[in-house]
């Protein structure tokens, strides 16, 4: 579905390349995990799959079509992003996730429009605040809420960045279990970067290692290897199974 | 059915709103009318509106006192509404109608049309009893508008050469703008006394300039430029949750940044240029607006326009009545209301969440 080819993209002119030969590529209904350092590239691969940036040079498709020559319009109904740091301007929560659907509706919302963001907030159990201000509510929250108005452009595939950096464990947990239920129920893709590994093993399907621009691993579960993540972190790890499942500890171990 | 439902009625609210500013502009545009600091009473000027009267106090009501009103109505909707669009394209919640340069620019080019070509613009002051002889008050306005116009179109083309982005606007705005003040002082250097007196005196704002064909060039342009930001309001939410997302819902950032801050520029220049500079309304109203009302620029588009129009009819009207016998600068009042109104905004904590 999504196929990302030999990507390469630098900020400036001058400047260093950020990718250089990324690819990897996603299949419908897939949750695939970006693992890296920071500064690898995944931001930066992220904005080039949403069209915030323009590759140098390199594919990028989507079902077939080309999304360097989609219009951003086109491409928005497509392709979804919950970004990091979460913004909404003193709006309601209803207007907020109305706002996703501004690619459909241009100047002014319809009555089907509005018809569509109250089953996504009747589905995602929002119905309490959908009138409070989103700068009211808490950091979860506003990540739900983020997750809705992606919701409502009615996508393919969601782009989520580091969904979890400001969230804590409940939050954390809640917003992954949203975004896999997404994936199962209405078979749409995700692509995520994340930090903690463990939480990475517990929600993708696929995964990617990138390490200086590139996409050097990608796979299922079995590449994730204490080898890989030494390679691609420069940190040693222990990886266990605990009933079937495969669990990063941390810590030098190999050194004591 | 129940958030459509409350919906509505947050629309009803937000209807009322409105209405009411609409109303409280009405009544004090029409009570505007009423003072002045000729020794008009009240059923003198009623006359005279109504079309009975001496032909002095016709002449004060329909010459002088309507366009002024109508000058205030339009040019405080007209910098609220591109302070507003400003601050919201450009992310920066400093932001003014004159980011760009324009007022800058505009004075300029008013110096150079009085100090360079001795323009028509000493028998256009507020000065009553010279208002109707000859002299041509489009010579100033003109060289003004030309310049402003032109500041936009040199920041905008240099920005498009490069990145669009916000600070690169900013920045370029505060350069230009410095050019244009730094020929201002070069200029003034050199004029002779009363030149220098008739430039500095453009530059204060003054709504007794307004004649209805500069009132109907201003309302013109407003009406397009409100028309336009109205079309763009859920363009203008989408902003609000920053640059990079807004790309991902489908808006078309950069084309609509360079559209708006066109039409907010020739807005504020076409206003200064024919009333000199009024500071300020483009900051407070906005901001005022987003306290009460959220950042819905459905409604904050209308609402900024209403409280810009509705401080300006007051501070022209306080400018009328506390200047004796001549009105006071009426750019001087707005900026006297806008310091502590600033002040208030750095201490307030809601304020940083909201704007």
């Amino acid at each position: 579905m999504l196929k990302v080819e030999n990507l390469h993209f630098r900020y400036s002119r001058t400047g260093d390349p950020v990718l250089h030969g990324t690819s990897l590529e996603l299949k419908q209904g897939e949750i695939g995990i970006l693992l890296g350092k920071n500064g690898s590239g995944k931001t930066t691969l992220f904005k080039n799959i949403l069209g915030i940036e323009k590759p140098k040079s390199g594919a990028l498709q989507f079902n077939g079509e080309n999304l360097l020559k989609m219009k951003r319009r086109e491409r928005s109904r497509r392709i979804a992003y919950v970004p990091q740091d979460i913004h909404f301007g003193a709006l309601s929560v209803f207007d907020s996730i109305l706002m996703g659907r501004v690619s459909y509706f241009g100047l002014k919302a319809s009555h089907d429009d509005y018809l569509a963001v109250e089953k996504i907030i009747e589905d995602m159990g929002l119905t309490d605040f959908a009138h409070r201000n989103v700068d009211e509510l808490s950091g979860g929250e506003r990540q739900k809420i983020a997750i809705a108005r992606a919701m409502a452009q009615e996508p393919k595939l969601m782009v989520f960045d580091e969904p979890t950096g400001n969230l804590d464990i409940a939050n954390e947990h809640l917003i992954m279990v949203e975004a896999k239920k997404l994936a199962k129920e209405k078979n749409i893709s995700i692509l995520s970067s994340l930090h903690d590994l463990n939480q990475a093993l517990t929600f993708g399907d696929k995964f990617f290692f990138m390490k200086d621009g590139v996409v050097k691993y990608a796979g299922g579960k079995e590449i994730v290897t204490e080898a890989v993540i030494k390679d691609i972190f420069d940190i040693d790890v222990r990886i266990v199974e605990i009933e079937n499942h495969k669990v990063i500890l941390g810590g030098n171990y190999h050194a004591s | 059915m129940n958030a459509i439902h409350e919906l509505k009625k947050r629309r009803k609210r937000n209807t009322v709103v409105v209405a009411a500013l609409l109303a409280a502009v009405l009544a004090i545009g029409v009570s505007c009318l009423f003072v002045g600091s000729s020794d008009m009473s009240f059923t003198e000027s009623l006359g005279a509106l109504t079309g009975y009267g001496s032909p002095a106090h016709l002449r004060i009501i329909w010459r002088i006192r309507v366009p002024r009103v109508l000058a205030a109505v339009i040019a405080g909707a007209g910098l609220a509404v591109s302070g507003l669009v400003m601050q919201t394209t450009l992310n920066n919640s400093m932001a003014s109608p004159s980011t760009l340069g324009v007022s800058n620019a505009a004075v300029f080019g008013a110096n150079l049309s009085i100090i360079a070509f001795a323009g028509g613009f000493l028998s256009t002051g507020n000065n009553l009893s010279s208002f109707d002889v000859g002299a041509n008050p489009f010579a100033t306005s003109a060289l003004a508008f030309v310049f402003s116009t032109a500041s936009i179109l040199l920041i905008l083309g240099l920005c498009t050469l490069r990145s669009f982005s916000p600070n690169v606007v900013v920045l370029a705005g505060m350069a230009i703008g410095s050019i244009w003040t730094a020929a201002t002082t070069i200029l003034q250097f050199y004029a002779t006394d009363v030149g220098l007196s008739a430039a500095v005196v453009w530059s204060f704002g003054d709504l007794g300039r307004a004649t209805y064909r500069t009132d109907a060039i201003m309302a013109a342009v407003v009406l397009a430029g409100i028309v336009f930001f109205m079309l763009m309001s859920w363009k203008y939410n989408a902003l609000l949750s920053g640059e990079a997302t807004a790309k991902t819902m489908g808006i078309h950032v950069e084309g609509l940044r360079f559209v708006s801050l066109l039409l907010a520029s020739v807005i504020t220049a076409a206003c200064v240029s024919f009333l000199g500079v009024i500071g300020f309304v483009g900051i407070i109203c906005p901001h005022v607006t987003k306290k009460l009302l959220g950042q819905d620029h459905r409604v904050t588009v209308p609402v900024s326009c209403l409280m810009g129009s509705l401080l300006l009819l007051l501070a022209d009207t306080a400018s009328r009545s506390l200047g004796s016998g001549s009105a006071l600068p009426v750019g001087a009042i707005t900026s006297l209301l806008g310091a502590p109104f600033f002040i208030a905004i750095i201490f307030s904590r809601k304020e940083n969440r909201r704007c």
